[in-house]
């Protein structure tokens, strides 16, 4: 055995050695490593240490105010509403988190797996929006768990509101969700859950509506948790934006209106500007300015009455009886009658090898063209369909802005149509023939027109042939005169038929309903066959007739048109007619004392 | 006692590296967790106080008495860690009767590391042939696989990997063959083999497979090392500034006064900060390297190499996994990272290495 003493222990010493010297190695290779990531990757781990500790939120900017033309009457407005967001980024695993939220907010799993897949395109850290409009006790409850649930985020909003329900809704239009193909096309600046404009106001003025959203940039902590505010954007909201509309002639039009289905348009006959736009059935937009309330939307868009559709632009009737101004003022400018010419009316009459019948089954005589105008005299018209070309009724009917959109600033409008030769040639292959005419004379056959379209043909007879353009916002009534254009028609000619059309209300004619004391209105009436007389009487049922009406007053220097379209109102006369009175007394009433009416 | 000779021959030097190294570890815990409730700098410094103490006192106790007494030690502690996971597994409860004594005394499996580096150094010493043979190597196995797997199960894999460089450091100075190498890694796969079928804990694979990508789960566990690196490398140069890291102020960083420490480092002094810092704890490491030959016997020279190798160890691999080089195993940086029993047994083993450097020259 070795002495301790004198042990060799130089082996022991150069192993130690060795792995000093390893680790010396290791100390200077991983001191390599954090040279790597600190000063070579100094940049990419700064970034993310900046991403980590700040989070942006968008401030959204509620949306400008829509008020009606005296600017007191606020029509849309905003509320402060809670939302809440799904931030996936925050959760472990998708399917369980959604289990877990899905009692908390109330909703099956499948609904929020639906709203989460809408989005599932989207970044990760973009909060999708599951449930909105919450109650403040859903919020209490949702806050009360938050450390639970990192992944939901709560969020005030301002929410769209229209105070007077359904009021002028078509006219307002409603909001909807951006989606998908939304965001990345036409909306690439908004964001996931924004709402924007659909129809109407809404939709045209989107842009100008919508404001600029602020931000928000806060200073978290790993949970989520504020810490400090580094910086703060306010929301700019957009100036309010008055529009044409008359609140106390859209209010009565509606009350008018309720429980049939047709149309209102008022128009102030000096600029154009539309005072009330009605149309019925129709709905409430507050109902679906939530996100998600399907069974509401479906239900709507499914109702047969389509409460969706504005028919104020996209209802297309037969015009019947109120196209007989047109008639009447194109065969006078063409010179085959004058204001003395006079047709005899039986009651029947026979055109074209067939026999054509008068509204008025005894006759109404021998008549002139006021008088034609006033009783509605079918015979008289037949005598000057007889007369004149099919194309030259579409070139009149077309001075009148027939057959085309009027351009009022609301999308969806529709063109109507009206016959020529060369229309049928293309579309059915054929030519015309000149008993087709004789339909058209009274305002039937294939014509087909909508309730603004005939409001804005009034405002041009009204106005003598000078054209204004139909509009909602109440800062282009300045523009009106300039952008005016004119008929070819001289306005001595119009005044013929105006003659017609102010006897008709106020000498016991077919507009004799719409009669004000003193306001001298000048109207047209129409009564629409939905089926044809022969039809009608084979299958032995007795369907109602559209019921129309159009007018402006006063005679002279005008101040508003009314067009009121019923469907399956019956006679003109009885239908419209009495609604447009009760329209021109309440305008009249209200701008012979301009006092109760502020800022108008 | 201590005679004049030994207080003459105490390393000084080697106590001043020890306290500087610890009063950086103090000053990293009060920035990275002074807004917290419970003054954890204080309770350190605290600790401090007492293992400075109990580093002279046992100064006073020559290691040979130690190392007779090291049987006995090493088998008390294997009885109190075994007793710990029967009644943590046995009776309800029990996880309180633990927490208990962690919070009064710390964690006993710190302090097990001293009682094994005792025991080897006194079976080892006892070797002397040129190279290490199989039964002996098996032996050396078996005194720290005991212990290893005791702790492993509390579960505590942080500090039952730590006893692997103490047990590679007693076999590499005793002469390694080339068959034994081979033979022992086999049984380390062997182990690693079984330890990943029927011992480690779902979160603790977890560990191990983040360590690969850590990006690719960024909210489980690879969730830690990213942020560690982040924090890490936004500090740069020059560093954020003392209590300045958005990482670390901010909570981004788990454990920050304790496992990822050296993240509040690096994240608030940059680069230059971890180099003096990777400096000043090589400069401790080196003394003890270097102080391997300044021993009287064989015993001495293991113990001071065990040493060595334990603490350099520790912090290589806790430098190595908050930067994602290591899977996060929970080992600790020695003197720098919060936590009481760490420091105290870390502060004994380096009183084993004075004890033995200033008896060198008595003659028993």
């Amino acid at each position: 055995m070795d002495s301790p003493i004198y042990e060799d222990l130089t082996p022991i010493l150069k192993r130690a050695r060795l792995v000093f010297i390893v680790v010396a190695i290791l100390f200077g290779a991983v001191l390599s490593f954090y040279w790597k990531i600190q000063i070579l990757d100094y940049g990419k781990y700064w970034a993310a240490s900046e991403s980590n500790r700040t989070r942006e939120i968008a401030i959204p900017a509620p949306r400008a105010i829509l008020t009606d033309r005296g600017g007191a009457v606020v029509l849309a407005n905003n509320i402060g509403a809670f939302k809440v967001s799904l931030i996936r980024e925050n959760t472990r695993n998708l399917e369980e988190s959604l289990a877990r939220i899905s009692p908390l907010l109330g909703l099956e799993v499948a609904v929020l797996r639906q709203r989460v897949d809408k989005y599932k395109t989207l970044p990760l850290f973009r909060p999708i929006v599951v449930k909105d409009d919450l109650s403040l006790t859903e919020v209490s409850r949702i806050e009360a768990r938050r450390m639970d649930f990192p992944e939901l985020v709560i969020e005030t909003e301002p929410k769209r509101s229209y105070p007077f329900l359904k009021l002028a809704a078509h006219a307002l239009g409603y909001l909807q969700e951006l989606t998908p193909e939304d965001l990345r096309s036409a909306f690439k600046d908004r964001r996931v859950g924004d709402m924007a404009g659909k129809t109407g106001i809404e939709g045209a003025y989107e842009a100008r509506l919508a404001g600029v959203d602020g931000k928000l940039v806060e200073v978290v902590d790993s949970l989520g948790r504020k810490r400090e505010e580094l910086e703060r954007i306010e929301p700019r909201q957009s100036a309010k934006l008055p529009l044409t509309i008359d609140f106390d002639l859209q209010a009565k039009a509606e009350e008018l209106l309720d429980g049939k289905e047709g149309a209102i348009v008022a128009l102030d006959a000096r600029t154009g500007g539309v005072l009330a736009m009605a149309s019925f059935p129709t709905y409430d937009p507050n109902k679906f300015i939530n996100r998600f309330t399907p069974e509401e939307w479906i239900t709507l868009v499914q109702n047969p009455d389509t409460p969706l559709v504005n028919r104020a632009l996209q209802g297309q009737y037969s015009p019947g009886s109120i196209f007989k101004p047109i008639m009447g003022i194109g065969a006078l400018d063409l010179g085959l009658i004058t204001d003395q010419t006079t047709f005899f009316c039986g009651g029947t009459a026979v055109f074209d090898g067939r026999e054509w019948h008068c509204w008025y089954e005894p006759g109404h005589g021998s008549l002139n063209l006021p008088e034609a105008i006033r009783q509605s005299c079918n015979i008289f018209f037949y005598n000057v369909g007889m007369r004149m070309k099919i194309d030259d009724i579409a070139r009149y009917a077309g001075e009148f802005g027939l057959g085309r959109k009027t351009g009022v600033d609301i999308a969806g409008e529709k063109p109507g149509l009206v016959p020529s030769t060369e229309w049928k040639r293309k579309t059915q292959g054929a030519v015309w023939y000149p008993g087709e005419t004789v339909s058209v004379a009274i305002g039937q056959g294939p014509l087909q027109v909508t309730p603004i379209q005939i409001a804005a043909m009034t405002a041009q007879i009204a106005n003598r042939g000078t054209r204004l353009q139909p509009h909602l916002l109440l800062d282009d009534d300045a523009k009106a005169g300039a952008a005016a254009t004119r008929a070819s028609v001289p306005p001595e000619t119009i005044e013929k038929v105006i003659e017609g059309m102010w006897r008709s209300a106020n000498r016991e004619g077919t507009g004799r309903g719409a009669k004000v004391e003193g306001f001298d209105v000048c109207s047209k009436t129409g009564s629409t066959q939905t089926i044809g007389r022969e039809t009608s009487e084979r299958l032995g049922i007795k369907k109602k007739t559209h019921s129309w009406f159009t007018g402006f007053a006063p005679r002279n220097n005008p101040q508003v048109v009314v067009t009121v379209l019923i469907e399956f109102g019956g006679m003109g006369g009885e239908a419209a007619a009495p609604v447009a009175g009760q329209l021109f007394k309440l305008y009249k009433d209200k701008h012979d004392r301009p006092s109760r009416a502020p800022g108008n | 006692m201590i005679d004049r000779v030994e207080l003459r021959e105490i390393d000084w030097i080697l106590i001043g590296l020890l306290l500087l190294n610890a009063v950086i570890g103090v000053v990293l815990i009060y920035s990275s967790a002074h807004y917290l409730t419970g003054g954890f700098y204080l309770r350190q410094l605290l600790w401090l106080l007492v293992s400075v103490i109990l580093l002279f006192l046992t100064l006073t106790v020559d290691y040979k008495v130690l190392l007779g007494f090291s049987p006995y030690v090493y088998g008390l502690f294997i009885a109190v860690l075994a007793g710990m996971l029967v009644f943590g597994k046995a009776v309800a409860g029990a996880k309180s009767w633990v927490l208990r004594l962690s919070v009064f005394g710390g964690q006993p499996s710190e302090l097990a590391k001293i009682a094994l580096i005792l025991l080897l150094a006194r079976i080892f010493s006892e070797y002397r042939r040129k190279s290490l043979s199989l039964e002996f190597g098996l032996l050396g196995v078996g005194v720290t696989v005991l212990p290893f797997v005791v702790i492993g199960l509390q579960p505590d894999l942080g500090t039952a990997v730590s006893l692997l460089p103490i047990l590679f450091g007693a076999l590499i100075l005793c002469g390694l063959r080339r068959k034994t190498v081979v033979l022992l890694l086999v049984g380390t796969l062997a182990l690693g083999f079984a330890g990943w079928n029927f011992v480690l804990k779902d979160y603790q694979k977890k560990r191990l497979v983040t360590l690969v990508n850590p990006n690719k789960d960024p909210r489980g566990t690879g969730y830690h090392v990213l942020q560690s690196k982040i924090a890490i490398g936004s500090g740069g140069l020059s560093g954020k500034g003392f209590k300045k890291g958005t990482q670390s102020q901010l909570k981004f960083l788990p454990a920050r006064h304790t496992d990822f420490i050296g993240s509040v480092l690096g994240e608030e002094f940059g680069f230059l900060g971890v180099f003096a810092v990777f400096l000043s704890y090589f400069f401790f490491l080196a003394r003890l390297f270097t102080s391997v030959p300044r021993s009287r016997d064989r015993a001495g020279m293991y113990i001071i190499f065990m040493v060595a190798c334990l603490l350099s160890f520790q912090f290589l691999v806790n430098v190595m996994m908050i930067v994602g080089l290591f899977p996060v195993t929970g080992v600790p940086i020695p003197l720098l990272s919060y936590g009481g029993s760490s420091l105290l047994t870390t502060f004994l083993a380096v009183g084993l290495v004075l004890n033995v450097k200033m008896r060198r020259c008595v003659n028993v």
